[in-house]
């Protein structure tokens, strides 16, 4: 038998190990393969389309769409970039990005983006909390009001247009549920596919105009929320206990309600999954507050994704230029033309809104919306008090908490997460 | 005499090379990550993976929390719902299936068949067989119970689905343990006149007790760590969220949702305490129950 020794072993070991790390890394011929990690399985084909319009003119780089779900996918970048290990290009959320930005493992993207065709809001939401873009943006969306046109029909209401405000939508709710028992405008209560959107009408806000501290006892907050949870007590919306089990969305397609909010970027899927239900439901600009303390009473919240890359990348050239290209007019005209989402590129909507000429359906009202349009809520300690605030939500909703005291608890979630990153 | 302990020698290098891929996997995946889990909860979080100490201001933070007790409450709930109705009924299952019934390979299969399912699948079909709206329950028996949605049945009702998905399996452990028994002993039993139940709890109980305490440690430890379950049963936007949530879903938000992974190592910490102090408990009181005579 051949003697190994201790010595001989560990090098072998090593040595495995370290072929084992040599195995990732770019190749000898000169081509550049490059990851792109998206979340979203439903704009793949519109981010391969986009990759491939990019490649066709670069045949030395390679992009591999990579989808991880929306669950882990957090997950697995944080710890990705700990390991210096990013995916080459990656979507940003504004949930993420102050995380990611503030802690400076992003490019500065500023020189790459041509930020006179960009809102200020589609900047903001790529933006660090030092104002520097830290990403390119990507898209923009709205919320809307959708409707079921055949229950509107039965129970002899005119369908919601750009009139409406929050007292049309209880009336038309009430004589929905009276005419034919089913549920009128479901309230569930999210944040942006929700209360959110009425606050910010109300003139209210979540967090202060510096972002720095929560704003949840604003009188025009109070008067909105109060209004937003009271929806509940009415027969004809489903209690928080009912979305538990049964999302809106579900409810709605399965035909067991007549309202509720959804944002564009749900709309092609929802029309594509429930084929039966084409030309029966519509959209439609939220309904406004007719007693706003501040403001003309509308208001949708306008979130946007964006593409961003870690600072350790061994491509940075080849990836800064791919992103240039995602920014440039013709990378988000393609992104547009597949349905993926609304280009962030202003001027670039219609192609969005082409997707959808086959179908019976408003969808320009998603666009019409984007003029009195906010920036979807965030601050740097939002991951922290996330959660906490939506837990508290759902104790007023269930009673445990008055209002009042409730919103004080949102209140100090925010501001006590907060102080940790903005002094006083 | 130095050659064969050279040998010997090279035999136990020999020994090490074989093992070393078990034992480095045990370093690198288990026995390392566990220090740093301790170290971590003694640490401050800062976001991507930097730490800072501070001694025990985790434990200080979370021994406050009322939502802590709360989880470690219900954990203990859990606990108590399951194991002991669990092993019962596993019990009784492997006692019918040792037994000659007709058709027994088929129903052996049947029962082992929610082991072999993912607890996702299983965790989904549960999830719309107790919809208070449109689940099979409350249609077929007229009720409106809100099985999910209810914050006092939440718990019971992930306990029923718990149960069942391991019945199958201790089933079967018990079932190896049952069929170790020797028949000469039945016979006797049967000579000297004495009832099928009264065999039972005089041979059978006794004789399977060495795996009946294995099947406790375990599923023990299982239901103290529950997490799957009740993560896909009960999701974000349920308002019994609070009333059901266990040490581990605990942990799982305030790591992987909030960020705070000190915090929530200090909750780690805390359950493997737990488990071994319950475990501990068990292992000085089987003196009293388990039979290792043959």
């Amino acid at each position: 038998m051949k003697k190994i020794s201790r010595r001989s072993f560990l090098a072998a070991t090593a040595a495995l190990a370290a072929m084992g790390l040599a195995g990732c890394g770019g190749s000898d011929d000169g081509t550049v393969n490059l990851t792109f990690q998206i979340w979203d399985v439903f704009q793949r084909d519109g981010m391969q389309a986009m990759c491939d319009a990019y490649t066709a003119q670069h045949p030395e780089v390679t992009i591999e769409v990579q989808v991880t779900s929306w669950d882990e996918y957090w997950t697995k970048l944080e710890a990705a970039t700990m390991a210096k290990q990013a995916p080459d290009i990656f979507w940003m959320h504004t949930n993420e990005i102050l995380k990611y930005a503030d802690n400076d493992k992003l490019v500065d993207c500023s020189s790459i983006v041509e930020t006179e065709h960009f809102s200020e809001i589609s900047l903001a939401n790529a933006s660090g909390s030092d104002g520097v873009l830290y990403a390119v943006p990507k898209d923009k969306d709205t919320v809307g009001l959708v409707y079921n046109k055949e229950m509107f029909d039965a129970a002899g209401v005119s369908y919601p247009d750009e009139t409406w405000t929050w007292d049309t939508l209880v009336e038309a709710s009430q004589k929905i549920y009276d005419a034919t028992g089913y549920y009128g405008y479901m309230a569930y209560g999210d944040d942006q596919l929700g209360y959110w959107n009425f606050v910010y009408q109300a003139g209210g806000s979540i967090l202060t105009e510096d972002k720095t501290r929560g704003n949840f006892t604003d009188p025009a907050t109070k008067m909105a929320m109060d209004f937003y949870i009271g929806l509940q007590k009415y027969d004809w919306c489903p209690t928080q206990t009912y979305f538990a089990e049964t999302a809106p969305g579900t409810a709605f397609f399965s035909e067991k309600g007549a309202m509720f909010l959804e944002g564009d970027w749900n709309i092609l899927p929802e029309l594509q999954n429930y084929p039966d239900m084409v030309g029966k439901w519509d959209v439609a600009v939220l309904p406004k507050c007719p007693n706003p303390m501040s403001g003309d009473g509308r208001a949708t919240i306008s979130n946007g994704l964006s593409y961003a890359t870690t600072k350790t990348n061994k491509h940075l050239d080849v990836v800064m230029d791919v992103l240039k290209f995602f920014g440039s007019a013709e990378g988000q005209r393609i992104q547009g033309e597949s349905g993926a989402a609304i280009p962030a590129y202003i001027g670039m909507e219609d192609s969005w809104v082409s997707c959808f000429e086959q179908y019976p359906i408003n969808i320009t009202c998603f666009i019409d919306m984007f003029d009195y349009c906010v920036q979807s809520v965030n601050n740097a300690a939002r991951p922290e008090w996330k959660t906490p605030v939506s837990d508290t939500l759902l104790k007023i909703y269930t009673g445990a908490l008055s209002l009042d005291d409730g919103l004080n608890q949102m209140q100090q979630i925010v501001d006590q997460a907060s102080a940790e990153y903005y002094e006083e | 005499m130095e050659k064969t302990s050279k040998l010997g020698r090279d035999g136990a290098v020999w020994g090490l090379i074989m093992v070393a891929p078990t034992i480095i996997g045990l370093i690198v995946l288990n026995i390392w990550p566990f220090i740093e889990t301790i170290y971590m909860s003694f640490s401050k979080s800062l976001p991507f993976g930097e730490f800072e100490f501070e001694g025990i201001d985790n434990y200080i933070e979370m021994f406050q929390n009322a939502e802590f007790w709360k989880a470690t409450g219900n954990t203990i709930f859990f606990c108590i719902m399951t194991v002991p109705v669990g092993i019962f009924l596993s019990l009784i299952v492997a006692v019918l299936l040792n037994s000659k019934i007709r058709g027994r390979t088929t129903f052996r299969a049947i029962f082992f068949l929610p082991m072999v399912v993912a607890p996702a699948a299983v965790a989904m079909v549960w999830k719309w067989i107790f919809n208070s709206q449109y689940g099979i329950i409350n249609t077929l028996l007229g009720l409106d119970i809100g099985w999910l949605t209810d914050s006092h049945i939440v718990l019971i009702t992930c306990s029923i689905v718990q149960i069942w998905s391991n019945i199958g399996y201790d089933a079967v452990l018990l079932l190896a343990g049952l069929q170790n028994i020797s028949v000469s002993l039945y016979e006797a039993a049967d000579l000297d006149g004495a009832s099928k139940v009264r065999q039972f709890f005089s041979i059978t109980l006794p004789m399977v007790s060495p795996t009946l305490f294995v099947v406790l440690i375990m599923r023990l430890m299982s239901s103290l760590k529950v997490f799957d379950l009740i993560y896909m049963m009960v999701d974000d936007a349920n308002p019994a969220l609070n009333d059901t949530q266990t040490l581990m879903s605990l942990f799982y938000r305030e790591s992987f949702i909030a960020g705070d992974k000190g915090y929530a190592s200090a909750i780690v910490v805390w359950t493997v305490l737990l488990i071994g102090a319950v475990t501990l408990i068990q292992f000085i009181g089987q003196k009293k129950w388990v039979n290792y005579e043959v």
